[in-house]
């Protein structure tokens, strides 16, 4: 099934002004929200440029996450290094770890991939949790964030954050973008689609699969940076294989394989797990139940249903001018 | 490390039994892996289901007996209503659609059993086989040498449903290839689900025969998991014979690994894993010819 | 003559302004517990005695009432965080009670810290929330793991048992557990022949540590593991015939009231040490042990929910003695003192930690149940600063 490149540009598009405009009205708790939502748009999108764009659906991408959370941490609270370096280094050091086990798992497809990355996500999550100088499973604390007081932005402002990584997230989508239009981007929705054939062309399948989940690994270390400096804190949690089924879940709700469905995957995960568990105790029942019936609902997620409503407007318009013309 | 034989035959039935647990637990899956190429995250959540639902019986009833028939046939009759109603209808949708459907499948599992049995821990205090017998010298729980015992006679029973049954033809067939076994004449449908029963009816199983020798809550299906489908991918994907043997290696890999490097037993079954993915991705005794 | 009249109107209005009590105050306590999760039974229990302790003695507080409300940590710390913000910020929370998991309390420290909001702990036991990470923010009515552990070694080494073999689960909270019990036993002269660590989340097939536990021949094992792990444990202990030759001994989590009954026959014979027990036989406690029975099907108060009932007593005290400056309310925290189901109970000035009995009990099981018998009440037990500087 296409997808609709208009209605994900306008998606998107609406999606941005929405999110300022909820910031330009926003209390103090809609700061925190906020952020929450950037750092897993951005996260979210690193693991579609994988799952949706190349067809490798990875359970182990929270460890790569959770791995540049915890660099920084240990480059900037641990090592005392300023914030921008440590951010850098956190971000290309997760880089070259994804492209090391992107190396050996892309060698297996389809369920077992999933099980590989699951495998490997958990044996780096039992790492930090038994790794005692970094918080073992209490975590750690004290975690500086940036320090733009030098250009006149204080970051521990929580307004001033959120829209920092507002438009951070808004920067990497428009990257991506880019890059996903570029004939990079189109040899990946071939290797999805039908590697052999790729194989047939003369592509060298392997190297776009490995480059990718490296891309892929790179941002979402870099957003485990942003993470660790939105709480403060880090702990081994953000490594489990759970913390990377919600990614999932999140990919899954805002539509695969587009760059706005993550985005609206993060905000809708977020704002419903606030208001689900402040109306019930059970509200795991009800967002499973909610992610069930999106998958068999056919359609590719919210954008999905945007699309459909989209296609049956221009087509009963269409049928509309006919029958005036008739 | 004491080096006395009688520590290492212990060992050994404790990684027999785990086996054994872990056998009941991943025949089903990987049956209906192998068959239907459906990862069913949610299994974990039916070996809960067949626990709570013994502790239950057993508390009525006075006893685990009636419990260990039918904590499984309640188990079926669920697992029944999730076929129907979701996973037939996932089948085409490929299975990353049936892995996050069974990723939802598990919360709502989970939310539904605490809503019925609450959040604390439940057990039975009077199982069938207390007390312990020797075993060179040293005392072993009897109930554990049950479970060992369950484990064989359920291999045995598939072993003779699979290969001297007509049933067991046709999941053959289906298994090694399920188109040419359709022109042939087999209901690969009707077969894919009674095979799903008899999956769910072991996690049934398995969680009634677990119940006495730990206990039972809301979440205890999630833990199982990774070891099941670590079983899975090792045994190697639709095979009986590979889900046995998938069980001990596992099972023995981590007993003996919390005993040798008790700081890594977990990493260690990982690493497996990895390796076993990397060299021979369809396990060691696929039941599919490649 | 009017106006002399008026002026007495007014200068009596005045008088009986002055005089009129404050207009009533509505605090806000923001219940932070995990409701779903592995520790969702902690949550409930803490909850369930939270709301006791609302019934007993929130009409204490006259005028002024309390308004409660609730959000799910899902024992998850980031989680634990942006709700814990999200009931300061936005739902103007003046006190937060709760938080089950150390790892939760550690995610939320520096907030609460830094928004001088106070927080009433009613579980999470990591020395360091009332030692190197203090503040005075944080109150903990609930327990250290030193707390529990310490005086346990001490009262072993004293009863002439000499060598010990430790077990706990593989992560901070066991450790640190073992560390305190180490630190009084070995100053009471005893020793440790070994110690094991099994997976925290792992297969709670327990068989390797017993058996590398009876081999160091100790004479005594001390355990520390809580939840579906401790019954495991217990079971396994028992049921591999280890307790017939030596006898277990633990935190009292080990063989807490909440799954006591489940191990049963099992759980005969085990020494454990806890701030609490439900059958201590105090007046205060049988009051609350019927009231709590009463109110929750017969359940049976474990230790959590005595955690949430005295946290319940704890704020509305310390809000009565503010008497109407919400300011103050958070000073008052740290000064109140009363004699609760558990005995008598203060906060250590210095560190806020809570200052409390710890009782040795035994278990045992006598016509179809357990039974615990307290052996010996070590009185005000009380931490070392830890590196705490308020």
């Amino acid at each position: 099934m296409a997808g609709n490149r208009t209605v994900e540009q306008i998606a998107a598009a609406i999606l941005l002004v929405g999110l300022l405009g909820y910031w330009s009205a926003a209390s103090s708790f809609g700061f925190e929200l906020l952020a929450e939502i950037a750092v897993f748009a951005i996260l979210a999108m690193s693991l579609d440029l994988i799952a949706g764009f190349t067809g490798m659906v990875s359970l182990g991408h929270a460890a790569l996450f959770g791995t540049g959370a915890y660099l920084y941490a240990l480059f900037a609270a641990l090592w005392g290094w300023p914030a921008p370096l440590a951010m850098g280094a956190a971000t290309v050091s997760t880089g070259v770890i994804a492209l090391a086990v992107g190396a050996v798992v892309t060698r297996v497809h389809g369920v077992f991939f999933i099980m590989i990355t699951l495998a490997v996500g958990e044996m780096g999550h039992e790492f930090f949790f038994k790794n005692r100088a970094l918080g073992g499973d209490d975590g750690l604390a004290g975690i500086p964030r940036l320090d733009l007081s030098g250009l006149g932005i204080d970051l521990s402002d929580p307004a001033r954050f959120a829209l920092g990584l507002l438009l951070v997230m808004a920067a990497i989508y428009l990257l991506l973008d880019r890059m996903l239009l570029s004939p990079y981007g189109a040899a990946l929705a071939g290797v999805r689609d039908n590697p052999k054939r790729m194989r047939a062309l003369g592509l060298p399948v392997r190297a776009y699969q490995i480059s990718i989940f490296a891309v892929s690994g790179t941002i979402a270390g870099f957003a485990g940076t942003l993470g660790a400096q939105h709480t403060m804190f880090i702990s081994p949690q953000l490594l489990h294989w759970t913390t990377s089924g919600e990614i999932l879940v999140m990919i899954i709700l805002g539509g695969l394989g587009t760059l706005v469905g993550p985005v609206i995957g993060a905000v809708a995960l977020v704002v419903l797990r606030h208001e689900l568990s402040a109306l019930t105790d059970y509200w795991g029942f009800w967002l499973g139940g909610f992610l069930i019936l999106i998958v068999i609902g056919g359609k590719n997620g919210l954008i999905g249903w945007l699309e459909a409503a989209w296609r049956g407007a221009v087509r009963s318009r269409a049928g509309k001018v006919a029958d005036a013309a008739r | 490390m004491p080096s006395d034989s009688a520590f290492w035959v212990v060992q050994i039935l404790n990684s027999m039994q785990l086996a054994m647990l872990l056998f009941l637990l991943s025949v089903g899956l990987t049956v209906i892996f192998g068959l239907m190429n459906f990862v069913n995250l949610a299994h974990g959540s039916l070996y809960a289901l067949g626990a709570l639902s013994s502790y239950s019986i057993a508390k009525a009833l006075g006893g685990m007996w009636p419990a260990y028939v039918l904590a499984p046939l309640i188990v079926t009759a669920v697992g029944a209503v999730l076929y129907l109603t979701i996973i037939d209808r996932l089948r085409a949708a490929g299975p990353m659609k049936q892995v996050l459907a069974s990723f939802g499948l598990i919360f709502v599992l989970i939310d539904a059993q605490r809503y019925i049995w609450g959040t604390d821990q439940l057990g039975v205090s009077h199982a069938p086989f207390a007390g312990s017998v020797m075993v060179l010298g040293e005392p072993y729980p009897a109930y554990r040498l049950f479970i060992i015992a369950v484990g064989a006679v359920v291999f045995a029973l598939l072993y003779v449903l699979l290969e001297r049954t007509r049933l067991g033809a046709e999941v053959r067939a289906s298994v090694d290839d399920a188109e040419t076994a359709s022109c042939v004449g087999v209901n690969v449908e009707r077969t894919f689900f009674v095979v799903f029963l008899i999956g769910c009816a072991l996690a049934g199983l398995a969680g009634a025969v677990a119940l006495p020798a730990f206990s039972a809550e809301a979440g205890m299906g999630v833990a199982i998991l990774v070891p099941t489908l670590a079983v899975v991918i090792v045994g190697g994907l639709g095979s009986l014979t590979g889900a046995f043997l998938g069980s001990i290696l596992i099972a023995t890999t981590l007993t003996f690994g919390q005993v040798l490097f008790p700081r890594f037993a977990s990493i260690l079954m990982y690493a497996l894993l990895v390796v076993v993915l990397l060299a021979r991705p369809s396990g060691l005794l696929p039941a599919r010819s490649a | 003559m009017r106006p002399v009249r008026l002026s007495r109107v007014f200068t009596v209005a005045a008088a009986l302004a002055a005089a009129a009590p404050l207009a009533a105050e509505e605090y806000r306590v923001g219940i932070l517990l995990p409701f779903s999760g592995v520790y969702a039974g902690l949550g409930n229990h803490i909850e369930n005695g939270f709301n006791l302790g609302l019934d007993h003695f929130a009409g204490t507080l006259g005028p002024d009432r309390i308004v409660t409300f609730k959000a799910d940590t899902e024992a998850n710390p980031a989680t634990g965080l942006a709700k814990a913000k999200k009931m300061v910020l936005q739902d103007r929370a003046d006190l937060l009670v709760g938080v089950v998991s150390s790892a939760v309390l550690g995610a939320l420290r520096d907030f609460v810290h830094q928004s001088r909001t106070p927080l009433v702990v009613a579980n999470a036991g990591n020395d360091d929330a009332t030692g190197q990470n203090c503040s005075p923010s944080i109150v903990r009515v609930s327990f250290s793991n030193s707390q529990i552990n310490r005086p346990m070694g001490a009262w072993m080494g004293r009863q002439g048992i000499k060598k010990v073999f430790l077990i706990a689960p593989d992560y901070a909270a066991g450790h640190q557990m073992m560390e305190a019990f180490r630190s009084g036993f070995i100053a009471n002269g005893g020793e440790i022949v070994g110690e094991a660590y099994p997976p925290l989340e792992g297969t709670s097939d327990y068989g390797p540590f017993l058996a590398a536990a009876k081999s160091a021949r100790p004479d005594a094992v001390y355990a520390f593991f809580a939840g579906a792990a401790a019954i495991a444990f217990v079971k396994q202990y028992h049921d591999f015939g280890v307790d017939r030759e030596i006898p277990l001994h633990g935190a009292g989590f080990l063989t807490s009231a909440a799954y006591v009954q489940v191990q049963g026959e099992a759980a005969h014979g085990i020494t454990a040490s806890l701030h609490y027990f439900p059958d201590l036989d105090t007046p205060e406690n049988k009051a609350f042990q019927a009231a709590y029975q009463a109110k929750y099907d017969g359940a049976v108060a474990s230790e959590f929910a005595v955690q949430g009932y005295d946290a319940a007593r704890l704020v509305i005290e310390a809000i009565r003695a503010a008497a109407g400056d919400k300011e103050k309310v958070k000073s008052e925290l740290a000064k109140v003192r009363f004699t609760g189901p558990r005995g008598p109970l203060k906060i250590d000035p210095a560190t806020h930690n809570i200052v409390q009995n710890i009782y040795v009990f035994r278990n045992e099981f006598k016509d179809g149940k357990i039974v615990q018998h307290i052996l010996e009440t070590i009185a005000d037990v009380q931490d070392p600063p830890n590196g705490c500087v308020m």
